[in-house]
């Protein structure tokens, strides 16, 4: 089986899209993961790692609805699938399972 | 609260610059599916940035996001993209994976492109380096030189050099120059550093010449030391280069010390360094070491400033700016008849029509960058002249290489596609789009062409060295490259060629219909055929052009080497600055006549193959045509030791002091003076007839002695009429130049090998010196001049060798190969044959046939082709070695025999082939 480890920007992503739940598409994640990691983040890298997450199964989406705000374009809005979500929870498991395992720190 | 503010809305968005750029690249790179979502949100952020940081800072980003976006949408390959949208990292893959298929094909291609390339680049950074001398002077544009007719021979002919005077007039009469400028040969001189007396060598100086004032003002050379405004100004100041500093006194700075000049009298004169050049680029027309000011022979000048026939003299001019060349052409063509005629008044006693026979007497202007690479005049007093025919020649040679090796490579392209014929029909019925085939053909094709390009490249610069030595230059691949507009040839040549190369196939297959392709009747119908034969013989025709050319060169060459120049011209040595001795050399004579070396020795004061000097002549009586005769001056023994054959008359009486003013002639000599030739001799003999210098001096010199024709120039040209001078004559004053040689015929039975030679050198040395340890010893030998002459045909021989042995492999590669791919389609008929009774013989000869047609009709075309050039070629030379059938025929062969080798394998394998393994499959 192949390496389906989530990066680090990967995972900020896929919880931002869950926090977002039917709301998720390219400026609210970005703005999102600016909101919570307090670092600035190029709307590019956003949807390139959106469609990554996608390749892998880890999100679907669908063209949604459109407002004056953009142009009268449409949005991309990304959710989570199952498999996206057990990736999830299993590195938080593995994050429990390795933090739980530090002796004396804190 | 963002109602009130005054954002930016839609519409200001939509006429936005910024914007409408960003989404114009957005939409032309990236897939349709894309631009909804992407522009969308592209949209709504700017307009969220234009309120907080500015419309400025918004724009910047909507563009900085955008080229993100492209960036990382081309690269990466998402699966939820559509099949259609080839991107690079997919392109090359399926390019690598087909070079890997067919690495026969791959190596054959990359092999005879690289080949075709580095060949080209060679040849342009030799022709770049040719056409770029003189191109450093911050006036260049605006500097010409003064050019005339050769008044002392053929005025037809152009002379790089002028009279004194035509500068004086220049000056006086038209305005349009800002500068004229003139520069005076002085020809060699004996220079000793002042003080050394004796046991010293005295350096002779070639590159010695007198400048005006403003030298440095028309041709800014680098001053290392010195004042530009006053080092001119002193008579008897010298300027140096840097490394003639160093010569003479081993170090650059010499501003003050002195230097003394051997005079034609014998005496030494004192000049002192007021200036230090630095060393003049390399390529400039100018070969100069030391300059002295015109004011240190200003008796001379004085004396001699207003004549129109002291030729000895260039003479350069930095025109105004803004002035029309053509109209300031014909201005000084006012000056010849105004200011020329006191010239021929006072020295020949003619008028200026009577001078120029009718022949007009032009001043030319050449510019400046021109000088180095022109046909006429054809050299000058300085540095190196290249010849335009050579250049031309490698430039042709040059283009043919790189066509033939674009015809393989497109030959190849176009036959290996045709392979890919189901990958096609596969690509299309999975959904792919004709521009996607199209664009992964061409891509692949470009690829090739980029991958060969830098190969040769590599090449080029590994190779350069031994190509200097071959072409005795300095060229560096890199200041060639240095050129941005090269730089962009270059890749203009990558993708211009990826196109063409890649076009065919790429349009061509990619139109067929799918069915077809993979129902396989495709392949049969593949009709790149008659082009692929065609460029075939295209290639071999160049090739077998190419062969003869070389040929014809090399037998040329031969065949002038084995020319009898009408005397012995072996073991001629011939010692050097004699006149150097002054002008009665008798002891000099008896001193080296003490050597039992050699069986003659005899002084003269030129030397063939170089006599160059002549002068107007005219036989006895009224209304006789002037006509121009090269002349000589001997002494008897010269003409014992060449050896001449009389027809009638005798050599000098060396006894005889009447003699001194007669003279002897060749027959082209008599010829031109009306005085018959060989057959009419017995009947009305030339001897005693009488010859005058139509100069108007009343002396009359008889003739005692009619020579064959003898080649007193090289063999490129004709023999001219000449007249034999006694060397105590002087009523003519031509002294071909002022310098005088002795030369020995070597005795074979006593100079039997080197160390002989060297001794009697020594010998020959230690005498000279002991008589003036100050003259320079130099010597040559005269089979040596004559082949001097052909060093450059030697050298476009080398060149042409090697180019056209390249020229034929690149066609053989492409001929392997396309043998290889024919050989895979012909294999089922082949063994069809085979099964039915044909024989391996049969079979090899059925598949040879068809190349060796196509060779065959290379030859048709080739031979006019071939025998055009060579004529061309050949009309330089007055001696020509005969064309005949027999070195067409020998290319001919040659080339077939080549082309037959390199298909044999192919040819055989097929031939040989089991039926079985190829037919079991149908």
């Amino acid at each position: 089986m192949k390496n389906k480890g989530l990066g680090e920007f990967e995972e900020l992503i896929l919880l931002a899209v869950c926090i977002l739940k039917d709301t998720a598409y390219g400026v609210s994640v970005k703005n999102e993961v600016e909101k919570h990691s307090g670092r600035s983040v190029m709307l590019g890298a956003v949807h390139i790692t959106l469609y990554r997450l996608q390749d892998k199964g880890y999100l679907s989406s669908e063209l949604g609805g459109s407002s004056s705000k953009r142009g009268d374009r449409r949005k991309r809005l990304f959710k989570i699938t199952a498999a996206g979500m057990a990736q999830l929870k299993a590195s938080q498991e593995v994050r429990q399972k390795m933090w739980s395992q530090l002796p004396q720190f804190q | 609260m963002e109602s009130t503010t005054p954002v930016p809305i839609n519409m200001s968005s939509a006429s936005n610059k910024t914007i409408r750029w960003s989404n114009f690249w957005i939409k032309k790179w990236l897939g349709e599916q894309f631009f909804e979502e992407f522009l969308g949100d592209l949209e709504e952020i700017h307009q969220v940035r234009a309120v907080e940081k500015g419309i400025l800072h918004a724009n910047m980003m909507y563009l900085l996001d955008s080229i993100h976006l492209i960036i990382g949408f081309t690269s990466f390959n998402f699966k939820t993209n559509n099949n259609n949208t080839m991107v690079f990292s997919n392109m090359l893959k399926i390019a690598w994976r087909h070079a890997l298929r067919q690495k026969q094909f791959t190596f054959l291609n990359i092999a005879g492109l690289t080949l075709g390339i580095t060949s080209f680049i060679l040849i342009a950074v030799y022709i770049h380096h040719e056409s770029n001398y003189d191109v450093h002077y911050a006036n260049k544009e605006r500097i010409f030189r003064i050019n005339q007719p050769d008044i002392w021979g053929d005025w037809d002919a152009i002379s790089s050099t002028t009279g004194p005077n035509v500068a004086t007039a220049i000056k006086e009469d038209i305005p349009d120059f800002e500068e004229v400028t003139r520069i005076l040969t002085m020809g060699s001189r004996i220079i000793k550093t002042t003080g050394s007396e004796q046991n010293f060598d005295a350096f002779k100086e070639n590159e010695f010449y007198a400048v005006e004032e403003n030298f440095l003002e028309v041709f800014n050379f680098d001053l290392l030391q010195g004042d530009p405004a006053t080092m001119f100004q002193k008579p008897l100041s010298l300027v140096l280069t840097a490394t003639a500093a160093k010569k003479y006194f081993g170090y650059n700075d010499a501003i003050g010390q002195t230097l003394d000049v051997k005079y034609y009298d014998g005496s030494f004169r004192t000049f002192t360094v007021t200036g230090i050049l630095a060393d003049l680029p390399s390529q400039t027309h100018f070969n100069i070491s030391l300059l002295t000011p015109l004011s240190s022979y200003q008796e001379s000048m004085d004396m001699h400033g207003w004549k129109w026939i002291w030729t000895a003299f260039s003479t350069y001019g930095l025109v105004k700016e803004g002035t029309n060349i053509a109209d300031l052409e014909e201005k000084l063509q006012k000056l010849p008849p105004k200011w020329a005629p006191p010239t021929t008044e006072k020295i020949f006693n003619q008028s200026f029509e009577e001078f120029t026979k009718g022949h007009n007497w032009t001043l030319y202007l050449q510019p400046l960058k021109d000088i180095y690479l022109s046909e006429a005049p054809s050299g000058h007093n300085f540095g190196p002249t290249a010849n335009p025919v050579f250049v031309n020649i490698l430039g042709l040679i040059a283009t043919l290489i790189l066509l033939l090796s674009s015809i393989n490579f497109m030959n190849l392209t176009t036959a290996k596609s045709s392979k890919r014929a189901k990958e096609v029909g596969v690509r299309k019925v999975l959904g792919s789009k004709r521009s996607t085939i199209i664009y992964q053909f061409i891509f692949e094709s470009i690829l090739y062409t980029f991958c060969s390009t830098l190969l040769s490249l590599v090449l080029v610069q590994v190779l350069i060295a031994p190509f200097n030595v071959l072409t005795e230059k300095q060229l560096v691949l890199f200041s060639f490259l240095s050129n941005p507009l090269i730089v962009l040839a270059l890749i203009g040549f990558v993708i211009v060629l990826g196109v063409v190369g890649g076009s065919y196939p790429a349009l061509y297959l990619s139109s067929f219909q799918p069915i077809k392709i993979i129902k396989g009747k495709i392949a049969s119908q593949f009709r790149g055929k008659v082009i692929r034969n065609t460029l075939v013989i295209f290639q071999f025709t160049i090739s077998i052009a190419l062969i003869v050319c070389s040929m014809v060169v090399d037998q040329q060459l031969k065949y002038t080497a084995q020319l009898d120049v009408g005397f012995a011209k072996d073991n001629i040595l011939q010692i050097h600055n004699i006149e150097q001795f002054g002008f009665d050399t008798e002891q000099v004579k008896t001193k080296l006549s003490e050597n039992i070396s050699f069986t003659h020795i005899g002084k003269s004061f030129g030397l063939p193959p170089n006599i160059w000097s002549g002068d107007r002549y005219k036989s006895e009586g009224p209304e006789q045509t002037v006509v121009q005769l090269k002349n000589v001056r001997t002494e008897p023994d010269y003409l014992d030791l060449l050896g001449l054959e009389f027809i009638v008359g005798n050599n000098f009486n060396p006894d005889n002091k009447a003699d001194h003013y007669k003279v002897i002639i060749n027959e082209s000599a008599s010829k031109i003076l009306g005085f018959g030739n060989s057959k009419s001799f017995n009947k009305d003999s030339p001897i005693g007839k009488r010859i005058q210098i139509a100069s108007g001096t009343e002396d009359l010199f008889e003739v005692i002695g009619v020579v064959k024709d003898f080649n007193l120039n090289n063999l490129k040209q004709a023999i001219d009429p000449l007249i034999i001078l006694h060397q105590n004559n002087d009523k003519v004053w031509d002294y071909g130049g002022g310098l005088s040689f002795y030369s020995m015929r070597l005795d074979p039975k006593v100079i039997q090998n080197k160390g002989d030679l060297a001794t009697l050198l020594d010998n020959i040395k230690a005498d000279l010196k002991s008589i003036d340890p100050a003259i320079p010893f130099e010597y040559s030998f005269m089979d040596e001049a004559f082949d001097a002459a052909f060093q450059e045909e030697q050298r476009t021989g080398k060149l042409l060798r090697i180019f056209t042995i390249i020229a034929i492999m690149i066609a053989c590669l492409g001929l392997y190969g396309l043998s290889t791919f024919t050989a895979e389609q012909r294999l089922k008929e082949m063994s069809i044959r085979k099964v039915l009774g044909a024989k391996i013989s049969q079979l090899t000869y059925l598949f040879g046939a068809e190349f060796a047609k196509l060779v065959g009709a290379a030859i048709v075309l080739a031979a006019p082709l071939a025998y055009f050039g060579a004529v061309y070629w050949l009309s330089d030379f007055a001696y020509k070695t005969p064309l005949g059938a027999g070195t067409f025929v020998i290319a001919g062969v040659a080339a077939l025999g080549i082309a037959m080798v390199t298909i044999a394998v192919q040819a055989i394998k097929t031939a040989r082939n089991n039926p079985v393994q190829s037919l079991k499959d149908e």
